[in-house]
């Protein structure tokens, strides 16, 4: 048996990429604006939920605040990625 | 707590304070491009009626524990402050203060009004090119994933391009631009 094509695996991949991608596109172009911004609400509040659940779970706890707890300290370590080297405590001396 | 009930406080504090506003955010994405979740509420504010962030901290005492001390951004050295809701789950707030950047002060002039039937209220959002051009500046890998989506759901025949190209001239992020609407599939 032949090894497979990596040319064909990495076309097919991206084919198939897109295809959930335009999905996404056409779904959300037939949602009027009010029902996009409603979704990023229901979205959200759904997230926090499942992270929650999953904190607790993963920490074999049943106190809801220990979970929320847990839920801050991955969002802060998140942020602190996604926000490394952003922003500074002071302005440069040449702005004030 | 849901994210619509901090969202709305954060709305009414502006209000009740006279403080124009503007939220931002995946909010202002979620409008025009692909919804997703966030994990806080971005809001603008007008430094128009003097001190903004401190009245509206104010207004939130007890909803939200803000942080001590302000940030600037280090792309356009924009302040910043971020909060948390004080009760569960802990959603973050961040409210940025509207300075003399000329992008920043045409999108906030430029800002439209919408009502939410979440949130039962009036609230100012930007345009959809708006939008695209400060998620291209901004650059960060979802940043830029943002501004396709807009593009990609809006269509560039609707925006208004050559907007969205001026800008992304003037902020050297055209490559951007250009990498983003390769980024869209046939949708035919």
């Amino acid at each position: 048996m032949n090894p497979p094509d990596p040319d064909l695996a990495a076309a097919e991949l991206k084919a198939m990429q897109d295809s959930i991608y335009r999905e996404k596109i056409l779904r959300a172009r037939r949602q009027t604006p009010e029902e996009r911004l409603a979704d990023v609400f229901e979205l959200t509040n759904s997230v926090f939920t499942r992270m929650h659940e999953g904190a607790m779970w993963q920490a074999g706890i049943s106190d809801e605040r220990q979970g929320w707890d847990i839920v801050r300290k991955r969002l802060a370590r998140l942020r602190q990625v996604y926000d490394a080297g952003r922003f500074v405590n002071h302005l440069p001396a040449a702005l004030q | 707590m849901t994210i619509e009930q901090l969202a709305t406080a954060v709305l009414d504090a502006c209000e009740k304070e006279g403080v124009h506003h503007m939220l931002t955010g995946a909010f202002a994405h979620g409008l025009y491009g692909i919804p997703r979740s966030t994990k806080d509420v971005d809001v603008v504010l007008s430094v128009a009626s003097g001190n903004p962030i401190e009245r509206v901290v104010r207004r939130l005492e007890g909803v939200v524990q803000f942080e001590q001390q302000v940030k600037f951004d280090t792309l356009t050295w924009g302040k910043r402050l971020v909060g948390e809701s004080t009760g569960m789950p802990p959603f973050k707030i961040a409210l940025f203060e509207l300075f003399d950047d000329p992008f920043v002060q045409s999108q906030f002039q430029r800002r439209r009004r919408m009502f939410s039937t979440q949130i039962q209220r009036e609230t100012w959002l930007p345009t959809p090119e708006d939008v695209v051009v400060q998620k291209l500046r901004w650059g960060r890998s979802k940043d830029l994933d943002d501004a396709r989506d807009v593009l990609a759901v809006q269509g560039p025949e609707t925006l208004d391009m050559p907007y969205i190209e001026k800008w992304c001239a003037l902020h050297g992020t055209v490559p951007r631009l250009l990498e983003a609407l390769a980024g869209i599939p046939p949708l035919d």
